[in-house]
């Protein structure tokens, strides 16, 4: 597409830093600010970016509501899945000591899989929480698809105006 | 000095849930919501309360702002009815039950108290020995991982059960015909608004179109 | 010294641009003229205290990173800010709002409803 060339370019360059932001505060949660669910929130809303400015349809091409989904019940099940690994090996449920020999070591391994999954499933639901909404924002008076032939210039906008601000 | 930022912050939170409460436009509602949100990030931030701020920034001024827009664009900007009356018995509710809410913080610890128990029961324990019994430098993330790891197992569920239920209600697939175009998308489809401003213009200039009456007072819309 | 000097003046400079436009968002008559001072606010008020501060920054220690950040942070607001404001303004065009005029342009039926309500 042709138009709207000021709001590609940035957001397209901005969109894979905020990600990498996002994935920054995921995984240094434990020794700054941050953590799973500040880190999910940030990767929806480069996502959330994308959408609002290339529209639902490529987003949905790139991402799927059904992969959403099954994002969404990996997170959770990550989450509770060392809970029972960890009672498997024979601790508390998510008792992370018996992780690694050491419980310090088995500690930081339990709190690094448990954000992860925190902060895939809160990715997965906000992405998937705007990409319904935004859906139902569909309503079938707007679902004429214009594609422009020629890139109309906001001049030529302007000049139209002018001819309303003439009249008496 | 952070004192007085403290009743700054806490002066503006309150003036801006008035303006919330008084705008009739719902998109200045949800952008004042989002200003009400970062406005309480600054103060959890004075508060040293890094985490929480975080969250509150990325979440209620970012996401949650996002999530009403698109909503809005489901339904009208302006809210409906009139909204000058006032009822009696909802007022009278609300003082009453505020002033009880209020009766009841008269008990709590006051503010920055050491000897409140929030300071004394396990803020100390966690303080001292998570270092020694889950490692990472931030406490914060030691409580919420380690030590509460049963709450926020919940808080995950609690989100994925959130989505279940707008999945639920929304209709789950989500149909988008090959022809749609998104409705709130940034994209300005200038055929789309010379078109429409060619209508209007036809409108302005050609009153005979319209009702004869109105065409003295074309000229007040320019 | 010469840096300390510059460096407070770059700093009281941004705090009255940001005040100012501030004031002049409330103040001009016109969508566009409050965007053009809005915009203002979150470019020209924000890059004069940054580089105030980045100037800030020899006399510490890790005075590098935070140079670095505050360059980043700079760099970031002035790739932002232009954007929102250019959206902004393609919005008001979208909705038919014309320079020289705060009101978006009426179709009849509008305007008609408008004096009826005003009646």
């Amino acid at each position: 597409m042709k138009h709207n060339r000021i709001l590609r370019v940035p957001v397209k360059s901005l969109v894979p830093l905020i990600m990498m932001f996002g994935l920054y505060v995921q995984f240094h949660g434990d020794y700054g600010p941050g953590g799973g669910f500040q880190a999910g929130v940030i990767f929806a809303a480069a996502i959330v970016l994308y959408t609002l400015v290339f529209g639902l349809r490529r987003a949905r091409r790139a991402i799927s509501l059904r992969a959403l989904e099954i994002t969404v019940a990996v997170g959770v099940l990550l989450y509770g899945s060392v809970g029972f690994v960890t009672m498997m090996l024979g601790g508390h449920f998510l008792g992370y000591d018996r992780l690694a020999h050491d419980p310090l070591h088995g500690q930081h391994y339990g709190i690094l899989l448990i954000e992860l999954g925190v902060g895939i499933t809160v990715a997965g639901v906000i992405t998937a929480l705007f990409f319904l909404f935004a859906g139902r924002g569909l309503r079938p008076a707007t679902r004429e698809r214009v594609e422009p032939e020629e890139d109309a210039t906001l001049e030529e906008s302007f000049e139209g105006a002018g001819a309303v601000e003439g009249t008496p | 000095m952070t004192e007085l930022m403290d009743v700054l912050l806490f002066l503006f939170l309150v003036i801006t849930a008035f303006g919330i409460i008084r705008m009739r436009d719902l998109f200045a509602a949800v952008m004042m919501s989002g200003l009400f949100s970062l406005l309480s990030a600054c103060l959890f931030m004075v508060m040293d309360a890094v985490d929480v701020a975080f969250t509150e920034a990325a979440v209620g001024a970012g996401i949650s702002t996002v999530l009403m827009l698109a909503t809005l664009a489901i339904t009208k900007r302006e809210e409906r009815g009139d909204r000058r009356r006032v009822e009696p018995l909802p007022l009278l509710l609300c003082f009453a039950i505020g002033s009880l809410l209020i009766y009841g913080t008269l008990d709590m610890p006051a503010y920055g108290d050491p000897e409140a128990p929030v300071h004394t029961y396990m803020a100390p324990r966690f303080i001292e020995k998570s270092k020694a019994e889950v490692g990472p430098p931030n406490i914060v993330t030691s409580v919420l991982a380690s030590y509460r790891g049963y709450d926020t197992f919940g808080e995950t569920t609690v989100v994925f059960t959130a989505l279940v239920g707008v999945l639920l209600l929304l209709g789950g697939r989500l149909r988008l015909r090959p022809s749609s175009t998104m409705d709130i998308t940034m994209g300005v489809d200038l055929r789309a608004v010379k078109r429409r401003q060619a209508e209007r213009r036809q409108a302005v200039v050609d009153p005979s179109a319209a009702g004869d009456d109105a065409a003295g007072d074309n000229g007040g819309a320019a | 010294m010469i840096l300390d000097v510059l460096s407070w003046l770059l700093l009281s400079g941004g705090a009255v641009v940001l005040v100012l436009t501030g004031f002049l968002i409330l103040r001009m008559p016109t969508f566009y003229t409050r965007l053009h001072a809005a915009s203002v606010n979150e470019t020209l008020g924000p890059a004069l205290i940054l580089i105030g501060l980045a100037l800030q920054t020899g006399d510490y220690a890790n005075g590098f990173e935070v140079l670095l950040k505050l360059l980043l942070v700079l760099v970031f607001l002035l790739l932002t800010g232009p954007v929102a404001s250019h959206a902004l303004a393609k919005a008001a065009i979208t909705n038919l709002v014309m320079p020289g005029q705060f009101k978006r342009i009426q179709s009849q039926e509008q305007q008609e409803r408008e004096r009826k309500e005003q009646r």
